[in-house]
């Protein structure tokens, strides 16, 4: 990303963000509420437009494309307020994530051809692989309302695995997670790594953040404050200032 | 897809019914259940649009009656048969709805209902007002039956086997289309439109697609109707079916495929209900006293069981389900 910006109306929500990501890797993004962070995984998945700058994704400027298409190219995503399907069961909301790998039309769906029949079988099937990552196959079943919190961000991750992304942003991914589902996350994030996929999480809990990360980049109302190791960030004054205010 | 044993062992029961009926009953009920099969064929694909797809679209009376009209014009100027003057309507609707859909669609909500609520008062003025084409006001006359070659439709059995066919035909597609990607999609949206973005939705494409699926469908319905009927006045696309189908949306609950199609039953034999019973003594008022009853009874619905009639079996369903074991699928 070079010198991304982003106004609502008179207020600059990202002021000329830039930094680059390695394929493979964990990257944070954090800083004080309101810093814009959010706001940045929209610009980037296509939700908002950017007033200004150039987002690359594997040789291709992503800036001000729709977000169906972002999604296709392979930027899946979770939401801080999971924003999942509340009429579709869990099995259901993570086959949604299977929409940009599945062709069959409206007509062929409409007449059950067994084309798509035997498309829906295979959706099925990774549907419920993307479950069992999370751990969540035995809720499969179950309706959206009837899961806490903690079970309902993670099927937003396996709604978003689902896509296979090459690059996949977590927004707030652990709030409401037990100690556990945490630890079963964090180790999950490194199987997926391992496997190739970039990840950039937005998060507050600072243990989980500094543990994972390689790489963390702060923002603060709307502009790249720091960038570097966990350790490297952690002992900046700026980042000290930011969260903690000036001293008197 | 086409779903469990139980779901088609339904499915069984049904088509079986259908099909005994006029043989055990006479051409009173045959002529009420071809109404329900209309009414409930148009209802089931406004029901999805409303309920499922989060589309607040008011159109449906409106593609009924140009489907009806445009196949009845042209089998009475003898431009084209019956048969193929409905599939001529249908892609003319498809065509006009994808016209009107493209920039209205962009609307939510009740702007949406507002928008299409103008076209269908635009529609039944302008039916009214092209007297050489549509007949005017007086309505257009004259129709011949529906028929394809040497098979002529002429008794009221006819069609209620032909509407049952198509009402049935189109709850079928309904039903597989919501139970694949496209259903998924069609519900994610109406849950989340960032959210069934970011999965690569293409939503506003989507959207287009439901109405004009629903809208050709209605078309359909309208012109099986107008070749029944054999006659097509404006008022027929008018406010009054709106409120119709709506009453059946709301009796039979939305949020179901079948609800609709069950609502539409309901509606239909309430209505004699109430002429049997207070048509001896309220001869001239009857159009009021049905709006009063039906009135009444959606408030009771809207209070007691919101989800409808079928809302309410679904959660009984569940509920004894839960209760006797057998959890999961």
């Amino acid at each position: 990303m070079r010198g991304l910006s982003k106004h609502f109306g008179g207020i600059l929500a990202l002021n000329q963000v830039s930094f680059s990501l390695e394929k493979g890797s964990v990257t944070s993004l954090i800083g004080p509420n309101g810093a814009g962070k959010t706001t940045f995984i929209n610009v980037v998945t296509g939700v908002h437009t950017p007033d200004s700058g150039e987002i690359h994704f594997q040789g291709e400027d992503l800036a001000g494309m729709e977000a169906h298409l972002v999604a296709s190219k392979g930027i899946g995503r979770t939401f801080q307020l999971v924003e999942l399907f509340g009429s579709l069961s869990v099995l259901e909301n993570t086959m949604v994530g299977c929409h940009t790998k599945s062709r069959a039309s409206m007509l062929s769906c409409g007449f059950a051809l067994p084309a798509a029949r035997k498309e829906e079988k295979r959706i099925r099937a990774e549907a419920m692989a993307s479950l069992m990552l999370v751990g969540l196959e035995k809720r499969a079943f179950d309706p959206i309302s009837k899961l806490p919190l903690g079970e309902r961000k993670l099927v937003g991750v396996a709604r978003a695995l689902s896509m296979e992304p090459k690059f996949l942003m977590l927004d707030e991914p652990v709030g409401g997670l037990a100690a556990h589902e945490i630890k079963n996350l964090v180790e999950l994030i490194y199987q997926l790594v391992s496997k190739g996929l970039t990840i950039l999480i937005v998060e507050h809990n600072m243990p989980f953040i500094m543990s994972l990360s390689e790489k963390v980049i702060v923002l603060n109302e709307g502009t790249k404050i720091a960038e570097g190791s966990p350790q490297e960030v952690r002992t900046s004054e700026k980042v000290i200032k930011a969260y903690l205010g000036e001293e008197v | 897809m086409s779903g469990t044993s139980r779901e088609k062992f339904l499915w069984l029961i049904l088509i079986t019914v259908i099909v005994v009926l006029p043989f055990v009953t006479g051409s009173y009920v045959v002529g009420v259940m071809s109404f329900v099969a209309i009414f409930g064929g148009l209802a089931l694909g406004m029901g999805l649009l409303l309920e499922q797809a989060g589309m607040f679209s008011l159109a449906h009376p409106t593609w009924f009656g140009l489907g009806g009209y445009v196949s009845g014009i042209l089998a009475v100027r003898g431009i084209a048969p019956p048969w193929l003057g409905t599939i001529f309507s249908a892609v003319f609707v498809g065509i006009i709805s994808y016209v009107i859909g493209a920039p209205l669609l962009r609307l939510k909500g009740y702007y949406l209902a507002c928008a299409t609520f103008g076209l269908l008062l635009i529609v039944e003025i302008t039916m009214g007002q092209l007297g050489t084409l549509t007949g005017g006001n007086e309505g257009l006359m004259g129709i011949p039956p529906f028929s394809i070659g040497a098979l002529v439709l002429e008794t009221d059995v006819h069609y209620y086997y032909l509407s049952w066919v198509l009402c049935l035909g189109c709850l079928w597609l309904l039903y597989n289309l919501m139970d694949s990607r496209m259903g998924r999609a069609i519900k994610s949206f109406s849950d989340s439109e960032v959210a069934a973005k970011s999965m690569g939705i293409n939503v506003p494409w989507y959207k287009l697609k439901v109405f004009i699926l629903t809208a050709v469908m209605a078309s359909m319905i309208g012109s099986v109707y107008t070749f029944y009927l054999r006659f097509m006045e404006p008022s027929v696309l008018g406010f009054p079916l709106l409120v119709e189908l709506v009453t059946m949306i709301i009796i039979g609950g939305g949020k179901t495929l079948y609800g609709p199609l069950l609502g539409a039953f309901v509606v239909m034999w309430l209505r004699e209900l109430i002429h049997l019973s207070l048509g001896g003594f309220l001869p001239r008022m009857s159009a009021q006293v049905d709006a009063l009853f039906f009135g009444v009874i959606i408030i009771v619905i809207l209070i007691f069981m919101p989800g409808g009639l079928s809302g309410w079996t679904d959660r009984l369903l569940y509920l004894g389900r839960r209760t006797f074991g057998k959890a999961g699928e």
